[in-house]
Parts: C-alpha cells; sequence; structure tokens
C-alpha cells in the first residue's frame, strides 16, 4: 500500500493543473487510503480536498510547501494540531509582511514553528536537491542534518521521486546514502502536480503563464514529460521496487499523522459581558428589551417564540454569536449607518427584537427552522445589509478593531478561471497576436441565455478562427480544461470572519490589495464547511442611496424620516407599483417585474414581498407565475394540493412560492421536524446527491403514508418540493428586500428630488442608466437642471425652485474630469465667484484642457462672469486660456507673484472681443451629441422629441398613445434603446425597452427575429419595431416583427444589456 | 500656371476593383488585418448605403449577403499609384506624386498637344476612366486650391482666378487634413467647412491653434502658395512582370530573372548602388492538386500559399547580375516553387557597393560572394536546413539543434578570442566523455523484456545489453503536431558478432560499447541516438 505525500493542487496558484477533488477521486479510484495535500505557501486548497477526501472515505493529510529565504521550499506535514497551528502561524507571518503573493520563512521561524510538523527532504524544488546542486553530496548531508536540528531527527524523512529523469536518479542516489549515513528513513513520492497525465498541458500553460513566456518560448521552463501525475500503489510499488522500505515508509508516516481538518479547534469570540454574567443572561435582557419596544408587553405570541428561541440559542451555546451580531448593528446604529439583516435571519423573532432585521417574523408566520434548527449541527448565517461604499468600510474596521488584526478577516474569494480569462491566457501562450485575443474575448458572449447554438464552439467561429486548425482545436480543449480552475485569491465582498483565540492558527492569513485588510485564506463556502462563522458585511446600493436620500431630505426639507417608521399603507405607493411605474425602486424596476407589477396590483406590503419573490428563476421555471397571478386575478379557481396543506399555502392561494413553504408543506404532509425539512431543502439544493435525494424521497413518502395522503397527491407534492427546492426564494429574505422596495418607493413617491440626487449620486447601480433616471424624474415633474461649474458640486444637489425643489447635475457626471479637480472648482468657488474661463484656469491650474474643453461643451461654462455665453464662446476661450504662453512670456508665471497678481487683475476683467467668440452657437442636436459625449445624459428634450412630427408622418406611436391602443392592433414603435434582455429562462427571447419623450415602451423579439436581426438589435442605439401591440391587463409591450434601424442622432446614447 | 490635381477617392476600393472589373456596380468592402481577425477598412457608397460600417468585423460583415467582400491589396495599390504617375505621366512631364492616390500635374502650356483646356481635362479623365480608375480632377492656379478641391469635390472642377475662397468655401475641413487634434477643436467649434474655417479672425485663430491654424486658415481662404514638389524616382527598386502564360520550367524561368535582374542592376548601377538582398516573389497559379506541398518527414503538412518569396541575402553588396542569377537558380532549384509561377516581382535592396582593402596580417579570407555562391550550391546539395553554424535551442527535446547562418570571421577581435578559447580548452585537465550523435538516428531492434532493453540488433551487429540505466522519458510540444515522446537507456552492449559495417560504428577493438538508444512512442520504433567515446 502507498500514500502520497507530496502532491500539489491547483490551489498551489499556477504551478499545479488539478483540483483538489479531482485528487481525491483519483485517490480513491486508485485504492489509496490517505493522501496529503501540500500546496505552495499555503493551506488554500484543504477544506475542499479534506470534504472530498472525507466522502470516499479517505484520509486528507494537510501540510504546505513553505518558501525559504534562500528560494527552495520546506515540504511540511502536519501531525498534530499544535502542528497545524503551528504551519497556518508560519505561513501568517511570512504572509503578513511580505507584498501579496510574496514571502519566504527564514531558518529561526521554522524553529519557533516546528513543533507538531514532520518535514520531508523535497523534490526538485526542495532543500537537498538545493544542496545537492550547490556543492554536491557533502552540501546535501549539511543540509538534511539542519533539518534535523531544525525539526527533530524523528520528523524528517529523505524524499525519494522518480519521473525517469537522469538528473533526478543522481540525486536518489545521493539521497539514499545521505539517508543511510545519518539514519534516516527514505519516503517516496511522485511530487504530484495534475491528476492524470492529460492535465501536463495545462501545466505547461501554467508554467507559461507564470513566467510571462509563450509555449513556444518558454523551452526547458516546461515539464520535461507527463509523469508528474497521480500514481497508483502498484506503478509506484514496481517504481521504487529497488528501496521497498521508501514505499512501506508511507504507512508509517499515514498513521503517524494524525491530525486532520476535523480537529479544527475554531471557537467562535467570547463576547465581553458586563458584570461577568453569562452571555445567555445578557442575551435575553437585550431580547426582552427589544420585545417590549417592538411588540410592547402583552404580544404572547411573541413572548412564546422568543422564549422559543433563546432556549435553542442556549442549548446550541450561540449566544456570543448573536450578541457579536448585535454588537455590530448597535455600532451602525450609533453611527448612523443604515444596517438591516437580510436572509434567513429574518425568519428570527430574536434578531427581530435585537434591531439585526426588520422583518417581524412573528407577524408575518415565518419559521424559524429556515434560520436554525438542532438537528442541522450548522452555525447560523447573518448577512448584514450596508451602505456600499465607506460607510461599509466603516462598519467593517470597527469589527477589526474590536477583535484585532489576528482575530477578524475577510473571506476569500477565489478568482477562477472562466470563459475570456481562459480564452486570453491559453491565447498568449499560444502565441496568438493581441488583436486576436481582444476580438476573441469580445465575442465571448454575454447573454444570459444561450441557444442551442450559442456554444463556444460558434464564438470560435464568430471570430474568425477556424475550427479545423489544429492549433485553434488545442486552443479550445485548454479553454473547456481550465473552466473553474483557480487563477488567484481575491477578497469576498463582505464576509467577515472572527475567532475566539488567534485566527491565524485556524487558517493562514494573508494581507488583500485594499490597504488594511487581511483575508483568509479559504473562501466562505470554506469556512461555512469547516464550520468557521462569518458575518456577511454586504453593500447594498440602494442602501446607500436611502441613506444619502435621507441626509438630503433633513438638509433640505428639514425633515427626520425614520424608515422603521414609514407609514405602512402609503396609497400612493401602491398605486404607483400598480402601474409599474417604478424606475429606480429597489428589486421591482427590471423589465420582468414591470411586466408582472400591473397583474400583480400589489395592495399591501405582502403583496411586494411576493412580487419581489416571484419573479426569480425558481418560479419562472416551476411555472408558478401563471397559475400565481390567474389566481390572484380569479380567473383559475385556488386549489392547495392536498386539504391539510392550506393553512401553508393559503396565502399564495395554493402555489407554493416561498422556500419556507415547502419546509412546512414536508412538516405537514410527511411529520418531518424542522431541522428535517431544512435538511431536505439542502439536499435538493445547489449542492445536490442523487444518494441523499433518493433517502429523503423515500423519508417523505413514508411519512404522507403515515399520514393517508394519496398517491396522487403526493405526487404532485414531491413534484412542487422537488423542482421548487433548486431556486426557491426564502420568504424572510423577500421580506427583507420587501422592505427596501417599499421605502425606495415611498421615497420616490414622496420626497422625487431628493430621491433622484441620491440615486444619481450613487451610480452606477441598479437597472437603468443615469440618463433613463433623470428622464423618468423629469416626466413625474422633476426640474433636472445642468451642469454649471458655478453653482454644480461634485455630487448632485437639491436647489430650491419656488415652492418646490429642482436637482442640479453634480460634476462626477463630467467624463474625464477628476475628483479633485471639481473639489478645487468648489472650494475657489466659494473663496470668491469666478470672473472668467481664464480667471478658473488660472485658480484651478491643474485642470487640463481636455476637462475644460469638456465642461465647455456640456454647457457648464456658460454661466462663468457678467455675460452669459453660449458654448461654442466657451470653447473659443479654453482654446486661449489653455494653450501654453509662447517663450517670450514663458517665464513670466514662474517670476513671481506680481506679475501673477497683475494677471488675476487683467484677467478680472476680460474685454467683452475675448468673451464673445466668431463661432455659431450649438443647434440643439449639436447640443445632444455634446451633452451624451460628454456626461452620458441631457436634461434637454429626448432625441426622439426632435423628430416626433416625422416620427408621426412615419405612423410611428410613442410610449404614451400605446396606452390607449387596443389589444391586437399593428403598431409601429420607435425609440432609444434602454435596455436588452435575453433572460435565461426565456427560451431565447429578447426583451427590448425603448424610450421616447414620453415614456417607456416595451418589444418581444421571438428567437427566429433576433437570428435575422442580430446585427441591428445588438448594434444600433435607436430602433424602429412593427408588430401586433400585446395589451394585457395593462402589460403593453409589442410583439416584434420587423426591426430597423433608426438614425436620428449622432448622440452616443447607451443602454443596459445583456442581463 | 495651372495646375491639375487628380484625385482617385477611395482609393483601397477602386485599386481592387480596377483588377477585378465585374465588381464594378457592386458593393464592396474591403477587409484588413492579421488573421484570423479581419475589420472593414474601406467600402463604396453602395456597400455604405446597405448598412456596412467601417471598423466592422468581417464576421459581421460577411452577414451582409449583397456585399462583396474582399482582402486589401496592397500590390493592387502600388499598382493603381503606378498607373496613377503613368497617368499624369502620360500628359505632363512636370508631375508632383502628392500620395497614393493624388498627383498634381503643371499643365501650363498644354493646349498646344492637347487643344483647348477641356481637352486637357476631358484626357485626364478618359485616360484614367481606360487604366480603371474613377477620379476628380481640379484645376486651379494655386496648386493647393487643385489639391483640396480634387480632394472634395467630384468630377471635373475648373476653378478660376480670384475665385478660390469661394469654390472652396463648401469643401470640408478634413480635406485639408488638419491633425486629429485641431480637427477635434474645429469639430467642437462647429466649423466644419472651409468657408466658416475662413471667416474665423486669423489673429484670434493663430493664439488659439497656432501656425496649424494659420496655415489651415490659408488653405481655406485659397491663399496657401506653395511650389510643385517634382516627383523624384523611386528609393525602391522593383521590377515586376505579370506573365500571360504560367511558367513552370527553371530554365524559360532564368531567361526571365536574368532580364529583370540586368534592369535591377542597371538601375542600382545609375545609383551608384548594390545590392545587398534580393527578394523574389511570385505570383503562382492556382491549382488545386498542388495545395498540398510534400514536405520532409518531419515537418508537418501545411497549406501552401498561393504565392512564393524568398530573400537572397548577399554578404557583401553586389551588382553583378550573373552571379545573382547564379544564386538565385541554386535557391529555387533547393526550394521550387510549388507550382506554376503567373507573376514575378524581384526587388533589390539598396545598399552602399563594397570597397574592399585587405588588412596585410589578417588571414586570407575566401573572397565572400564566391564563398556565398559556395555556401549556395552546398544548400542546393543538402538543403538549407543543413547548412551554416550548429546553434543549441532551448528545449527538452533530444538532440534538437538549429543551422544559423555560416558567417566568416571578418573582424580582427575575434582571433585572439579564438585563442583565449583554444588555452581554456587546451589547458582543462579533467577528461571528458564525449558522446557522439548519430545523425539521423540509427534504427535498431532490440528485444526488451518486461520493458528493459536486453538484446540489440542493427547494422549487422547483434548483442546482449549487459547493463542498461533508463528509461529516461520526455516528451513535448504536445501543441504541434511534431509532438515527441521518447523513452531513452543508456546501455552496454556486448556484442556477438561485428561485421564489417559495424566497425564504423563500434571500435574494432572492443566487442563492448555503451551507447544511447530509445524507444518513440508515436513511431513506435526504437532508435540509436549515438554512442559514449
Amino acid at each position: 500500500m502507498y500514500t502520497e505525500f507530496h502532491a500539489r493542487s491547483a490551489f498551489s496558484f499556477l504551478e499545479g493543473a488539478s483540483l483538489p477533488e479531482e485528487l481525491a477521486a483519483v485517490c480513491a479510484e486508485y485504492g489509496m487510503q490517505s493522501m496529503a495535500l501540500l500546496d505552495r505557501d499555503g493551506v488554500y486548497g484543504a477544506p475542499r480536498f479534506y470534504l472530498a477526501a472525507d466522502k470516499s472515505q479517505i484520509r486528507a493529510h494537510i501540510g504546505a510547501e513553505v518558501t525559504s529565504a534562500a528560494g527552495w521550499r520546506y515540504p511540511l506535514l502536519v501531525e498534530s494540531r499544535e502542528g497545524y497551528q503551528n504551519l497556518c502561524r508560519l505561513i501568517t507571518k511570512m504572509k503578513l509582511r511580505a507584498p501579496k503573493g510574496k514571502g519566504d520563512v527564514s531558518g529561526r521561524e521554522v524553529v519557533q514553528y516546528a513543533r507538531g510538523l514532520v518535514c520531508l527532504s523535497g523534490g526538485e524544488e526542495g532543500p537537498l536537491a538545493h544542496a545537492l546542486a550547490n556543492g554536491g553530496i557533502e552540501s546535501g548531508m549539511k543540509c538534511v542534518q539542519q533539518l534535523c536540528e531544525l525539526f527533530g531527527k524523528q520528523n524528517v524523512y529523505v524524499e525519494l521521486q522518480r519521473h525517469f529523469l537522469r538528473e533526478e536518479e543522481a540525486r536518489n542516489h545521493a539521497a539514499i546514502e545521505i539517508a543511510e549515513k545519518l539514519g534516516l528513513p527514505l519516503l517516496a513520492t511522485n511530487g504530484v502536480r495534475h491528476a492524470v497525465p492529460e492535465r501536463r498541458e495545462v501545466l505547461d500553460v501554467f508554467t507559461c503563464i507564470r513566467n510571462h513566456r509563450t509555449l513556444a518560448t518558454a523551452g526547458r521552463l516546461l515539464a520535461r514529460n507527463s509523469e508528474l501525475h497521480m500514481k497508483t500503489p502498484a506503478e509506484m510499488a514496481q517504481l521504487f521496487a529497488d528501496v521497498p522500505e521508501a514505499i512501506a515508509n508511507t504507512q508509517v508516516l499515514s498513521s503517524r499523522l494524525q491530525f486532520t481538518l476535523k480537529d479544527l479547534g475554531y471557537r467562535f469570540p467570547k463576547y465581553p459581558v458586563p458584570d461577568g454574567k453569562p452571555e445567555i443572561h445578557f442575551l435575553r435582557q437585550r431580547a426582552h428589551d427589544g420585545m417590549v419596544s417592538r411588540y410592547g408587553l402583552n404580544n404572547k405570541r411573541a413572548q412564546a417564540q422568543i422564549g422559543r428561541e433563546l432556549d435553542l440559542i442556549e442549548k446550541l451555546d450561540l449566544a456570543g454569536y448573536f450578541l457579536i451580531v448585535w454588537d455590530i448593528v448597535r455600532f451602525c446604529r450609533e453611527q448612523n449607518i443604515l444596517v438591516q439583516g437580510r436572509g434567513s435571519a429574518a425568519n428570527s423573532a430574536v434578531c427581530y427584537a435585537l434591531g439585526i432585521t426588520a422583518v417581524d417574523p412573528v407577524r408575518m408566520d415565518l419559521l424559524f427552522e429556515r434560520f436554525l434548527s438542532e438537528e442541522r449541527g450548522e452555525w447560523p448565517d447573518i448577512d448584514l445589509d450596508l451602505p456600499s461604499g465607506d460607510q461599509r468600510e466603516r462598519a467593517i474596521q470597527y469589527v477589526y478593531e474590536r477583535y484585532g488584526k489576528l482575530g477578524a478577516a475577510m473571506t476569500a474569494n477565489v478568482i477562477t478561471y472562466r470563459g475570456r480569462s481562459a480564452a486570453r491566457e491559453i491565447g498568449k501562450a499560444l502565441s496568438f497576436n493581441p488583436e486576436t485575443l481582444s476580438r476573441l474575448t469580445s465575442l465571448v458572449s454575454a447573454w444570459e441565455y444561450k441557444d442551442a447554438n450559442d456554444t463556444l464552439a460558434r464564438q470560435f467561429r464568430d471570430a474568425g478562427f477556424d475550427m479545423q486548425h489544429p492549433q485553434i482545436r488545442k486552443f479550445f480543449e485548454l479553454c473547456l480544461q481550465f473552466q473553474d480552475l483557480p487563477r488567484h485569491l481575491g477578497q469576498h465582498s463582505g464576509g467577515l470572519v472572527v475567532c475566539q483565540d488567534q485566527l491565524d492558527s485556524i487558517v493562514p492569513l494573508e494581507p488583500a490589495s485594499m490597504p488594511g485588510r487581511v483575508v483568509v485564506q479559504w473562501d466562505k463556502d470554506d469556512c461555512a464547511d469547516m464550520k468557521i462563522v462569518k458575518v456577511d458585511l454586504l453593500g447594498l446600493g440602494m442602501m446607500a442611496v436611502l441613506e444619502d436620500c435621507l441626509q438630503i431630505i433633513q438638509k433640505d426639507y428639514g425633515e427626520e424620516i425614520d424608515l422603521g417608521r414609514l407609514p405602512a399603507n402609503d396609497p400612493v405607493v401602491y398605486d404607483t407599483l400598480q402601474k409599474a411605474d417604478t424606475i429606480g425602486m429597489f428589486q421591482v424596476e427590471s423589465h420582468a417585474q414591470m411586466a408582472c407589477l400591473p397583474r400583480l396590483r400589489p395592495e399591501c406590503f405582502y403583496d411586494i414581498v411576493v412580487q419581489v419573490a416571484i419573479i426569480r428563476p425558481g418560479p419562472i421555471v416551476g411555472k408558478m407565475v401563471n397559475p400565481f397571478l390567474k389566481r390572484r386575478q380569479g380567473r383559475e379557481a385556488v386549489d392547495y394540493l392536498h386539504p391539510s396543506l392550506k393553512p401553508v399555502l393559503e396565502r399564495t392561494l395554493g402555489v407554493p412560492l416561498f422556500q419556507e413553504q415547502l419546509l412546512r408543506m414536508a412538516m405537514i404532509a410527511a411529520g418531518f421536524s424542522g431541522g428535517e425539512a431544512e435538511e431536505l431543502r439542502r439536499a435538493f439544493g445547489f449542492k445536490r446527491s442523487e444518494r441523499r435525494m433518493k433517502e429523503i424521497e423515500k423519508k417523505l413518502r413514508s411519512g404522507m403514508d403515515r399520514n393517508e395522503i394519496s398517491s396522487e397527491a403526493q405526487e404532485k407534492i414531491i413534484l412542487a418540493i422537488t423542482s421548487f427546492a433548486l431556486y426557491g426564494f426564502p420568504e424572510s429574505h423577500a421580506a427583507s428586500f420587501a422592505l427596501l422596495a417599499y421605502a425606495s418607493a415611498f421615497l420616490k413617491c414622496r420626497y422625487l428630488a431628493a430621491f433622484t440626487a441620491a440615486i444619481l449620486n450613487n451610480q452606477p447601480m441598479g437597472f437603468y442608466q443615469p440618463d433613463t433616471l433623470v428622464r423618468d424624474a423629469q416626466r413625474h415633474g422633476l426640474k433636472v437642471k445642468p451642469i454649471d461649474v458655478t453653482c454644480s458640486d461634485w455630487l448632485c444637489q437639491l436647489e430650491k425652485s419656488g415652492q418646490t425643489f429642482c436637482v442640479r447635475l453634480g460634476m462626477r457626471f463630467v467624463k474625464g474630469l477628476r475628483g479633485d479637480v471639481a473639489l478645487k472648482i468648489v472650494s475657489e468657488r466659494a473663496i470668491r465667484p469666478f470672473s472668467s474661463i481664464d480667471d478658473l484656469k488660472l485658480r484651478v491650474p491643474m485642470i487640463q484642457k481636455t476637462e475644460l474643453a469638456t465642461l465647455a461643451e456640456i454647457g457648464a461654462l456658460n454661466f462663468i462672469g457678467a455675460k452669459k455665453v453660449h458654448r461654442r464662446d466657451a470653447l473659443w476661450q479654453i482654446e486661449r486660456a489653455s494653450r501654453r504662453p509662447g517663450p517670450l512670456l514663458e517665464n513670466v508665471e514662474e517670476k513671481g507673484m506680481e506679475i501673477k497678481d497683475k494677471t488675476v487683475e487683467l484677467e478680472a476683467a476680460p474685454a467683452s472681443s475675448a468673451i464673445l467668440s466668431p463661432l455659431a452657437a450649438m443647434t440643439g442636436e449639436e447640443r445632444l451629441v455634446a451633452d451624451f459625449r460628454g456626461t452620458g445624459l441631457t436634461v434637454g428634450l429626448h432625441p426622439m422629441g426632435h423628430h416626433r412630427a416625422e416620427m408621426k408622418r412615419r405612423g410611428v406611436r410613442s410610449a404614451m398613445e400605446l396606452l390607449n391602443l387596443p389589444n391586437g392592433m399593428h403598431v409601429r414603435i420607435a425609440g432609444g434603446v434602454i435596455t436588452r434582455q435575453r433572460p435565461g429562462t426565456a427560451k431565447g427571447f429578447v426583451f427590448i425597452s425603448l424610450e421616447d419623450e414620453t415614456g417607456i415602451s416595451n418589444a418581444i423579439v421571438t428567437p427566429q427575429l433576433f437570428e435575422s436581426n442580430h446585427v441591428v438589435i445588438v448594434h444600433q442605439q435607436f430602433l424602429m419595431i412593427e408588430g401586433k401591440l400585446q395589451n394585457q391587463d395593462g402589460v403593453i409591450s409589442v410583439k416584434a416583427e420587423k426591426i430597423e434601424p433608426l438614425r436620428i442622432t449622432r448622440a452616443e446614447t447607451t443602454s443596459h444589456d445583456f442581463h | 500656371m495651372a495646375f491639375a490635381s487628380i484625385h482617385v477617392p477611395n482609393f483601397p476600393v477602386q485599386a481592387v476593383v480596377r483588377a477585378e472589373p465585374s465588381l464594378c456596380n457592386k458593393a464592396v468592402a474591403l477587409v484588413d488585418g492579421a488573421p484570423p481577425i479581419w475589420n472593414v477598412i474601406a467600402a463604396n457608397e453602395v456597400a455604405l448605403l446597405a448598412g456596412i460600417e467601417l471598423g466592422m468585423a468581417k464576421s459581421q460583415a460577411v452577414q451582409f449577403h449583397a456585399v462583396e467582400i474582399r482582402n486589401r491589396s496592397r500590390v493592387q495599390e502600388k499598382s493603381a499609384h503606378a498607373a496613377l504617375l503613368d497617368l499624369g505621366a502620360s500628359v505632363s512631364p512636370r508631375m508632383e506624386d502628392t500620395a497614393p492616390d493624388t498627383i498634381i500635374l503643371d499643365i501650363s502650356g498644354l493646349t498646344f498637344l492637347f487643344g483647348s483646356d477641356e481637352n486637357i481635362y476631358r484626357q485626364l479623365m478618359q485616360r484614367a476612366s481606360s487604366m480603371g480608375l474613377l477620379v476628380h480632377v481640379a484645376v486651379s492656379s494655386n496648386l493647393e486650391v487643385a489639391l483640396q478641391a480634387a480632394r472634395g469635390f467630384s468630377g471635373i472642377t475648373v476653378i478660376p482666378p480670384g475665385e478660390e475662397a469661394k469654390c472652396l468655401g463648401k469643401l470640408s475641413v478634413r480635406a485639408l487634413l488638419p491633425s486629429a487634434e485641431i480637427l477635434e477643436t474645429l469639430e467642437r467649434w462647429g466649423v466644419r467647412d472651409c468657408a466658416a474655417l475662413a471667416a474665423l479672425p486669423v489673429l484670434q485663430l493663430s493664439e488659439r491653434l497656432g501656425q496649424e491654424g494659420v496655415r489651415l486658415h490659408e488653405l481655406a481662404r485659397g491663399a496657401c502658395l506653395r511650389s510643385l514638389v517634382l516627383a523624384k524616382p523611386g528609393v525602391r527598386f522593383e521590377e515586376e512582370m505579370a506573365l500571360d502564360f504560367a511558367v513552370a520550367e527553371l530554365e524559360p524561368l532564368a531567361f526571365l530573372l536574368g532580364r529583370l535582374l540586368d534592369q535591377l542592376c542597371a538601375r542600382l548601377e545609375a545609383r551608384a548602388l548594390a545590392a545587398c538582398a534580393i527578394r523574389t516573389h511570385f505570383d503562382l497559379e492556382d491549382s488545386f492538386e498542388k495545395d498540398f506541398q510534400v514536405l520532409s518527414e518531419n515537418s508537418p503538412p501545411k497549406l501552401a500559399p498561393k504565392t512564393y518569396e524568398k530573400v537572397l541575402s548577399l554578404p557583401v553588396p553586389t551588382r553583378n547580375s550573373k552571379m545573382l542569377l547564379k544564386l538565385l537558380r541554386l535557391q529555387l532549384q533547393a526550394d521550387p516553387p510549388h507550382a506554376a509561377i503567373v507573376k514575378i516581382i524581384l526587388s533589390a535592396e539598396p545598399a552602399r557597393p563594397r570597397a574592399a582593402q585587405g588588412g596585410l596580417f589578417l588571414p586570407s579570407c575566401p573572397d565572400p560572394e564566391k564563398l556565398e555562391l559556395t555556401i549556395g550550391r552546398l544548400a542546393n546539395l543538402v538543403g538549407h536546413a543543413n547548412v551554416g553554424s550548429p546553434e543549441l535551442i532551448d528545449t527538452h527535446r533530444p538532440g534538437d539543434f538549429r543551422m544559423a547562418r555560416f558567417a566568416p570571421a571578418s573582424d580582427e577581435s575575434t582571433i585572439p578570442q579564438k585563442n583565449a578559447t583554444a588555452f581554456t580548452h587546451g589547458s582543462r585537465e579533467t577528461p571528458l566523455t564525449a558522446f557522439r550523435v548519430f545523425r539521423p538516428e540509427i534504427q535498431v531492434n532490440v528485444e526488451p523484456q518486461q520493458n528493459d532493453p536486453t538484446r540489440i540488433y542493427f547494422r549487422g551487429m547483434r548483442g546482449n545489453i549487459i547493463a542498461a540505466s533508463g528509461p529516461w522519458r520526455t516528451s513535448g510540444d504536445w501543441w504541434r503536431e511534431d509532438t515527441w515522446q521518447q523513452d531513452e537507456w543508456d546501455v552496454e552492449v556486448r556484442f556477438d558478432s561485428v561485421s564489417g559495417q559495424s566497425q564504423k560504428i563500434s571500435s574494432p577493438r572492443t566487442q563492448n560499447g555503451i551507447y544511447r538508444i530509445y524507444y518513440d512512442s508515436l513511431r513506435a520504433a526504437w532508435f540509436a541516438r549515438g554512442r559514449y567515446d
């Protein structure tokens, strides 16, 4: 029997070519009972390797190759938990002091952390090979003796590898001699870099990427043969037939290494409770206080629920976790940072009472087991939504401060190779020229929906590649092999892990690219699998909008708005939602949501919850949307799968829409406990396992048999559960999102100016371009003023206009204008107004000519000085202002302030001839082009508005007109494309939204029409579409029959495509 | 004095259409780029109306079924330019070669030859048409005005003296070819035609756009004066011959090459220059059967191009046409074109002739010209890849090397270096094991036992392998078609018998030999790579 002790996975980043799972699978296939993974300077792949090995009942030994200061690597294996902790600390020490991706350890550090570790003498990159190459056998002997001094003689193995190479065999001879002389055991390994021989090609391409070479120029950097793959015990025994003890020793060593990742020793930090009382007491107290404020003293149901939850929390010893999350939320509240828990945490009444979530699970009758159950044995997962940007950063820094640099870290995000990145890197290695590569990568389709023809092969053909060409063929095969292999480690957007003791003894820490951030070597799934508790502090653009909006309201309207106390059933909000007038509103603004709203007609908060949840892949794929809408409209009878399920499905008219319903169905129909039901959801979820699904289905059926449910009803229930579990949306999550949706709708309806300014200040986000948001606000009566350097700030601001407010666009929309330049303009302007463009240039010397030109072109310089000028006057002036002085006057500025001041005086009162230009003012079309070129939007008339008369002549209906036309009528619509979608669930249909000066019209394009008009649909910004009008329950769209480009303006409008 | 400017609009498209007259009334788009990426770089009006856009990818352009897509042809452009020059020269000896698509002629006094001015213009249009070119002709007493007008206006434009500014007024400022930065500024200003530009106050314009602005202003007003820059003889020495009947034999080809070389050398001589390289370009006849070249065993089969190109680099510049012909013949014999030739282009890279002065104390070297001829003859006998100095390649592929061009030492400094190297080698005390490589490798028969070789037969010898070390495994170049995969052994062979032939390989004094043999997995055969001395 043989154990492989020296294998690298693809988590050695460009030095290994197989995923840990693949290595574990091959290990199992070859009948090995154990295997070790030694990735470079880390244990990145260890959790995945451990889990995969565990499934196959293989013992996963953990270790790493740690880089020494001399450049070679110590192959270290973990013997005990202490060894693991030492290894993690050693790597952390090395990583944290070096730039990202670099670092090495000194001999002194190795001694410090050597306990519990076993060291091998290594392969080609090991210490022995390095010593032999540099000083022969004497040096080799000395090197191994040093290893013995560092790790202890009993912890050093002399490693032999055989890959059919002459130099390696010479090394083996020396190694055997050294081992004999020093009395050390020999150990056979294969220095595995890939699971199977074919993956050698991937390894070679990785080598090229690492060394910035091509395959043609990499020469001897590439592997000499394909022998670095996993070998069977029999093959290894044959290879080392002359030194059988080297094989036998693998079993001795394997039995010595007792540590596995099961024995990680992670503990969640204790919350520092005042007075030293138990955490649960403190939590009960906080929950009680919260309950009183949320429910009052007489809500028995809430009391019971909270009591039940607290009992379970106590039983599972999770009080500390809740207190720590509560502590973060408390910090945010104190700092006026908006915060809201999302996800399954909203199912918990304790979370609601603690102020972590904002949805009342008692009133909404949400299922607590979806969040936490005794059976599941998992840590609960609380995600906090925070305003994206600086506010979220403050919350993260608070956690760092609170738990120390080595006590908290972000979870990693493993960046893997995808279509584009793989194609780019492989293409480089194969010496494709840059144009070819950029063409290829730009052609990799971004459509969500991939039709049968939209394969990688087709993309290759579209890019002009000949698939018959052997090199192209190889390129294609490599692209497929590269998919999902890790490229490097990034930082997860918000996952934070904290630890009672030092986190660096649980998992190595690394510096992130962002200064001040530390990241663990595992991604969030690995952390969850290793039962490390994480708190997700997620940035949500809409939270930032809401926060900014509240600040604007407070500053300009003088009103304090508390999102927790918004009027519950504002009729204006529901009226707006029913009309699908929802541009800019959270979660209800997409085309699909808008098409559903007039049919669903939300009338209360729960309807918004349903609305948020219904336009999801689950209900759509599960064909739940239409039955639900029909039942809601009374066009279909409400039917429950079984009478016993009525209480569960009543709220959603017999149609299961939420994950919680699925869980409850299993609980009622089959008598599952809450935990068992949650297990069912997981079994049918993303990480499906046939075996587990079969087991649970059997259990489900037997439970339903006990409850005497007919076989017909059983089939229906099982079908509902199995088809829905994969995609279902949790009700609690939908409710949290619905709260934000309601808040955004309320603020937009009631404080349009503030909401518009806030959403514009947080672009890019959401579904629409700023131009569409501005246009929508204008249609609702808001005046939006253009950018003007005499009054615009960097951000959009409100200006009082009579009794109402209007929005002044901020300079952040000026393309190419640097933020510090804009801020300097604002600060100089505050000292005294600019008297002329020359004055502006003089006082803001850092402004560049291109920036000035853009400002002039968009009209932002029109109001400088006493006399208003037109845009071309300003353009005429900036050319002179930004021109360098000739040689005669070149040194004038440098000679002193006196002359400079005189210049100021001169510029302060420019002659009118210098202000006015001989140029003609811009026409409307020219202004439009300039606006879009300079800011991406216009506050003037929509381009279609300039051509309405002509459009009428051509029989084009405006978006507004469509509202009053009968269903089935043949119509012609036209406008600027604002969105193009080809959703994954729409079977190749394309949805196009066209905007004109009156509103938005939608068109549906069949796959056939799309295929024949592909170029026009994808590339043209203005389209004219003919087809049959569909007006179903107020949802208006045109089923396109003919599509042609419309050339009405040269303005470079933009659209949001390919969602 | 009057100048006529002749401009070929959409020159790349016209150059292609001229070579393929059937495209005359069709929508045509030209694509260009590095394979496999092609973009539309030019298109005629009909194609643009059909929806073609410049910069579009070829894969998009081919979706417009009514549009003929062709590759841009620089050869055709060159040929069209030559035709344009011919057109000019056929009318006036005083000609300016302004751009590939534009020439300017001094047509003063030509009425004596052509009759009226109108006749001259008509002749120009007719002759252009007969050469397959559709041109714009503009005539003015101001050379620049004629030039701009020809670029901007179609047909024949005659600008009377004094009306230059008025006539140019409608012309786009782009016709003045301003720099990209100034063009952008003018576009921002809304200044699109020459009239608008001319209307700007020149002083203020100069404050803003500098001297280039002033120059453009003058051009726009038709006030820019300059003299005709007479076209100088080109610096390209190229002779081209399109053949009515394809030539497939070397002798008639050599006759044609000789003629062209004579012409080339005469031109070089007239300019007191010599050729340091001769570039041969043949257009080959389309031939389906011959599309695949039969290549040497080790090279992968590949699609043969429809052209044949070779460069004959010379060690010293020469204009000896006879010697050049001999070298070309040798080159063609060694690597003949794979199809009959329909067009010949010979071009010479000019250089100063050699001024040879041998050093008194330098060892005599062979005459470089003779040496080149000798190397050429050798290459003809053994193949170009087998002549020169061997050079190792950075690869794991066993025994791989390439032949670099043999360059005899011509510098004194190399002599002491050589001595130094010799000294160092001479003083080395440790004896080295030498490995004698068999080139080409010798195929052998090996009897393996449990994958290890035990007995070997080759070149009439047979022997027992008494000691073997291996296998040493190498494989690589998997992305190429000539990948390799070999298992090597170092074997000590005790031979049973020694034939006369074997003495060439094994020393006659010993019955034992140490060899390196390998098994080629792809060819499924055993070979001897060489012997350890």
